[in-house]
Parts: C-alpha cells; sequence; structure tokens
C-alpha cells in the first residue's frame, strides 16, 4: 500500500519536549486547550500550508503539517517564526529555542513512536494515546487535516494499538506509586478498597493519590500533627483519624500505607492477628514506606496479610522499568514493519535511525 | 476410529493449542490476552459438542454410562461452565488453567482400556435418571472449576507473598476476588448436586445402590466445605488448598461407581 506522494514528501513536524527544552521555555509555548483550534487554523492558513494538528501537552509541543512548499526547510522555517509571532517571544529566546525538525518518515516515525509511548518522560505510559488522540480530533473537527494526516494518524493509533497489544511495553509499574495501586489492585476490588495513611509523608501521599485517582473507595489519615492529618485528609476528600485512634480501626480498611518517623516498630503481629480476626480474613496489603521501617516483617508471615517495604516496591518499579526498556526493540520493529507497509520507508532497509534532528 | 472419536480426537487438539501458549506463560510468566486462546476454546467446545451428540446417536442415549464418556461430558461441562461464569467471575483467565484439564480428561478418555464401549440397548429411557446423571456431572465440572480457581488463587497467594510480580500475575484477578469465586462456584456445584439427588426421590433406586451413595459422600463433603467457607471456619488458602486436593474424590469416584 503506497501512500500518495504528497504525504511522505510534504509531511513535516516541527517539535519541541522535555528533552530538547527546558520547562521554563515549554510552557512559555504551550497551546492552552481552549486555543488550540484557533492555533490549527492559524497554521493551515500560513502560505504553502495545507492541513495541521496541534499537539500540546506538558510534556512536548508538536505541530504536524502538510505543505505545497518546494523545500521542507521552508515549512520549518515558517512554523519557527509562527511560534515565535504566537507567543510573542523576544530574540534572544527565540534564537535558542532548540526543536526537531522531521519530514516525510522521519516525522511518521516520530509520531508512531510518540502514539506508542516511545517518546514519553515514562517508557510505553498510555496517556499520550488518548492525547494524540484528542489532538487529532479537535483538528478534525476544525477542518484542518485532509486525506493524507486523516490517514497518518489513523495509521499511527492501528500502530499504537499494534505496539500495546503485540508487546508489553505498557505493562508493569515504573514508580512506587504506581506499584501500589498495581499489588492494591491484585488484593481488593480497588472500588471498594479503603484506605488508611499512617503518618503524612509526601510519599505516602502520592501513593495514596494513585490509589485514589485509580478509583480507591475512601481514605483515612492519621498523623501525630493532627493539624497535618485534617489538611491532608481535606486535600483527598478523606477522613482525619487521632494518631492514637487508628489501631482500634485498621481492621476497617483494606490498605495501610505506613510512613511515620518513629524510629522502632508501629506495626506489629500481635496487633495485626487481632486485626485479621476481625477481618474473617479478608486480605489486608500493607506499605511500608518509611525509614527505618514502621512494620515488623514478621507481619508478612500472617495468613492473606501483604507486606511491602520501600525497597520492595523500588525492586518491582525498577524492574518494570527494566522490562519496558527489553521490549523497546520489538516495539521499533512493528513501527518499522508498518513505515515499509504504508510506504513511507522502502522496503529492506530495515530498522532507520530516529532522524531527530535538533538544532 | 468413528466420527465421534474423531470430533473428540480434533476438540482435543484445538484445546491443546489453547495449553500450549497456557503452559509457555506458565514457564515465563509473560502471559497476554489475545483472541487464540478464546477460539482455539471455542472450535474445542463445539468440536466436543459434536462428538457428545454423535456419540448418544450411537448409543441411543444420553452418553454417561462408561468412564471415558462420563470423563468427556464433565470435560464438556468444565468448558461450558468456563464460558458461564468466567467472565462473570472476572475470572476470564481460568481458560488457561481450564484447557489443560480438559485435554488431561481427553487423553485419559482414549487412553482407558476398552474405551468408549457399546451400550446394552435400552427398551425404556427415563428422562429423570437422564436428567440426575447429567445434573451430577455438571455439578461435577463445577467443582473442577472451583478446583481451577483454587490453583489460582494459591499461586496469586504464592506471588503476592514472595513478592514475584511478573507477567501472570498481572492477569491473575484479585485474590479476594479468588477466594469469592472458589466459594461460589462450590456452591453452584452443590445445588447442582442438590437437585440431582433429589430427583433421585422420584426414582424407583434402591439407596444402597453404590453410586448414589458416593454422590451423597461428595454432597457431604462439598457441603461441609461451603459451611466452613461460609463461616470463615478456614482460612481462604486453606478452603482453597480443600477445593484444589478435593477434587481428587469425585475424580476417583467415577472409576469406582462404573
Amino acid at each position: 500500500m503506497i501512500p500518495p506522494p504528497s504525504i511522505s514528501e510534504h509531511l513535516v513536524c516541527l517539535g519541541l519536549n522535555y528533552r530538547t527544552t527546558p520547562v521554563e521555555v515549554r510552557e512559555r509555548v504551550a497551546f492552552p486547550e481552549a486555543k488550540v483550534p484557533e492555533a490549527i487554523q492559524e497554521i493551515r492558513q500560513l502560505p504553502g500550508f495545507q492541513e495541521s494538528v496541534v499537539l500540546s501537552t506538558c510534556n512536548r509541543v508538536e505541530l504536524y503539517a502538510t505543505h505545497s512548499l518546494a523545500d521542507a526547510r521552508d515549512a520549518h522555517d515558517t512554523l519557527i517564526g509562527y511560534l515565535v509571532r504566537r507567543f510573542e517571544l523576544p530574540q534572544e529566546q527565540a534564537e535558542a529555542l532548540v526543536t526537531y525538525k522531521l519530514r516525510s518518515d522521519e516525522a511518521a516515525r516520530h509520531l508512531f513512536r510518540v502514539v506508542s509511548g516511545l517518546d514519553s518522560m515514562v517508557l510505553g505510559e498510555t496517556e499520550i494515546f488518548g492525547q494524540v488522540k484528542q489532538a487529532y480530533k479537535v483538528a478534525l473537527e476544525t477542518g484542518s487535516t485532509g486525506r493524507s494526516l486523516n490517514k497518518l494518524f489513523q495509521q499511527a493509533f492501528t500502530v499504537g494499538k499494534r505496539v500495546r497489544n503485540d508487546t508489553t511495553i505498557q505493562r508493569g509499574s515504573t514508580s512506587v506509586g504506581s506499584v501500589a495501586v498495581d499489588l492494591a489492585e491484585k488484593v481488593h476490588d480497588l472500588k471498594q478498597c479503603r484506605v488508611m495513611l499512617v503518618g503524612a509523608g509526601e510519599m505516602s501521599r502520592t501513593c495514596a493519590q494513585s490509589l485514589l485517582s485509580r478509583g480507591a473507595q475512601s481514605i483515612i489519615v492519621s498523623n501525630r500533627s493532627y493539624d497535618r492529618a485534617v489538611e491532608l485528609a481535606a486535600e483527598m476528600k478523606g477522613t482525619a483519624m487521632k494518631f492514637d485512634e487508628w489501631e482500634h480501626a485498621l481492621h476497617e480498611v483494606d490498605v495501610i500505607i505506613s510512613s511515620t518517623s518513629a524510629p522502632h516498630f508501629v506495626i506489629k503481629p500481635d496487633l495485626i492477628q487481632q486485626v485479621m480476626r476481625k477481618r474473617r480474613w479478608d486480605p489486608l496489603l500493607i506499605i511500608d514506606i518509611a525509614v527505618p521501617r514502621d512494620v515488623d516483617p514478621a507481619v508478612n508471615e500472617i495468613e492473606g496479610v501483604y507486606l511491602y517495604d520501600i525497597d520492595a516496591l523500588q525492586a518491582i518499579a525498577d524492574e518494570g522499568r527494566r522490562e519496558r526498556e527489553r521490549q523497546l526493540s520489538a516495539c521499533e520493529r512493528i513501527i518499522e514493519e508498518h513505515l515499509e507497509k504504508y510506504g513511507f520507508i522502502a522496503p529492506l532497509q530495515g530498522l532507520a535511525p530516529q532522524g531527530q534532528t535538533a538544532t | 476410529m468413528n466420527m465421534d472419536q474423531l470430533a473428540l480426537a480434533l476438540s482435543t487438539l484445538a484445546f491443546l493449542a489453547a495449553v500450549v501458549p497456557a503452559l509457555s506463560a506458565l514457564k515465563t510468566g509473560d502471559w497476554r490476552r489475545g483472541p487464540t486462546q478464546f477460539i482455539s476454546m471455542t472450535v474445542g467446545f463445539l468440536l466436543q459438542t459434536t462428538a457428545i451428540y454423535l456419540r448418544g446417536q450411537e448409543v441411543g442415549q444420553c452418553p454417561m454410562k462408561s468412564v471415558s464418556d462420563i470423563l468427556v461430558f464433565i470435560a464438556w461441562s468444565v468448558v461450558l461452565l468456563y464460558f458461564l461464569v468466567g467472565t462473570t467471575y472476572r475470572v476470564s483467565l481460568l481458560g488457561m488453567f481450564t484447557a489443560p484439564l480438559v485435554v488431561g480428561l481427553h487423553s485419559i478418555a482414549f487412553l482407558l482400556p476398552e474405551s468408549f464401549p457399546d451400550y446394552p440397548v435400552k427398551d425404556h429411557i427415563d428422562p429423570w435418571v437422564e436428567l440426575h446423571a447429567a445434573l451430577a456431572l455438571i455439578s461435577y465440572a463445577a467443582f473442577a472449576l472451583a478446583c481451577i480457581t483454587g490453583v489460582m488463587y494459591l499461586l496469586q497467594e504464592r506471588f503476592l507473598k514472595r513478592h514475584l510480580i511478573g507477567g501472570l500475575f498481572y492477569q491473575l484477578p484479585p485474590i479476594q476476588g479468588l477466594a469469592k469465586a472458589i466459594q461460589r462456584l462450590v456452591l453452584l456445584g452443590l445445588v447442582l448436586l442438590s437437585l440431582s439427588l433429589a430427583i433421585t426421590f422420584k426414582l424407583e433406586t434402591s439407596i444402597t445402590n453404590p453410586k448414589l451413595i458416593f454422590a451423597w459422600g461428595i454432597w457431604g463433603l462439598y457441603a461441609v466445605m461451603a459451611l466452613i467457607g461460609w463461616r470463615h471456619t478456614l482460612s481462604p488458602r486453606q478452603t482453597a488448598w480443600l477445593a484444589a486436593v478435593g477434587f481428587v474424590i469425585p475424580f476417583i469416584s467415577l472409576w469406582l461407581v462404573t
């Protein structure tokens, strides 16, 4: 299947992302959601331009377009000029703006990698797929896409799905917060999951927020400083509990995240034995983020109790990252196969270099 | 080879096709959902149904008299229940564990001496007897699925306790859901077996009939299992072991009663 010459020869992508550009600059040239339709139209109306899609997320700003100019370099220059004018960048910032300028197969390869999560800060993350879909939808609704970009983005979504289905690039957790969520999901139905924070450290807050964002039912916060517990509970729409009361409520929760600054174990086997009797064997996940540890490791010997300390969580996250990296070459192969199938590269060209040229 | 046995052999091959990725997944922990296994299971089930139908035509009654036929009928019921309850209880991975069991049951059925014998011709077929036997065997299938779910529970428990977070871990359902599924499958089997035994009161069958004695014995075993599950007398791990190992008794009883 060979696409019309226009898509492979007149496709350009101008972009900047977390690798090329620091956040202070990225935030200056990010398109607010409400302004994206307007920007798409403006790009399409640039001299020699035909179709356009704007992808603007916290990690990247990318302009995809087709043009009828004689040289792709002219198209890239026009797009840079547009960004400088649109965001009124002073000359020194405009000159310091680092972007990648891609065309034809390089641009298509880049889009395929972006959709598949291979260009993301967290390798293999899935959110970007939805963000690209949304960016395309907005462009489609404003009538700024035509045959070429419609086809390209549909192909990109096909590739993204293939990568997701045929590899394990998106499997596993790469952060302590997401490991906590994965574990909780394998112990309980998360929607019925009640969480208790014992101690209100930053890491435990992150874990609790991850659980809540994935649908955990409720949260109780207990901290030596009751004011801090109230503050955190309010932030997470939970309930605060005085520090001398949390032991009595343990049997009512399904996940305990402990991060006190106590120099000794605060959760011991005797306590958990009593809790499990009250829970009638309902499983309990305990995440001990404190250093020194809050939970006696012997607790893990109790039936129905699953204890993970910070090292265990970190080891799982590290393994998740390594597993994703191992999948990278399989993903690149799928992308190259599709580039060949869609006629962007000639057969037998093999695995081509990434082709990102930052200037 | 008769047509029914040919259909059964082909269905065994289809289930075998579903076993290969399952064994590979167990070895590597790299399990991914895909249509291949579901298609293999569906094809296997259709061929299995055809085999039972043809066998029924051949012997002129519901084929549940010889051990081979009973094993095939149980295997068929296991797959039927897998399709019915697998998704309901969010234990779709049950297929991965069901396929090896079905292949095992079919293989034993083929390997038994004098497998698939001719039946003596019956003048009169009592539909109540047929229903009683069919319900009893479907209840055995529910117990077989409880056994498989028990194995899944024990695996997931091991993964969680020992922090073995890999491919299969991500595919197995929550451990709490598995514990509930075991109880529900035991209860389902118990209800079906109770119905089957209730029918015997309508029949003019002597209570000393060894089949009935065994059936009541198995009913007692699973009734106790359901009761201790309901009263939380045993822990979920002990219940899972009981469901996994307990199935040996109804399985062996098939030889004793035929």
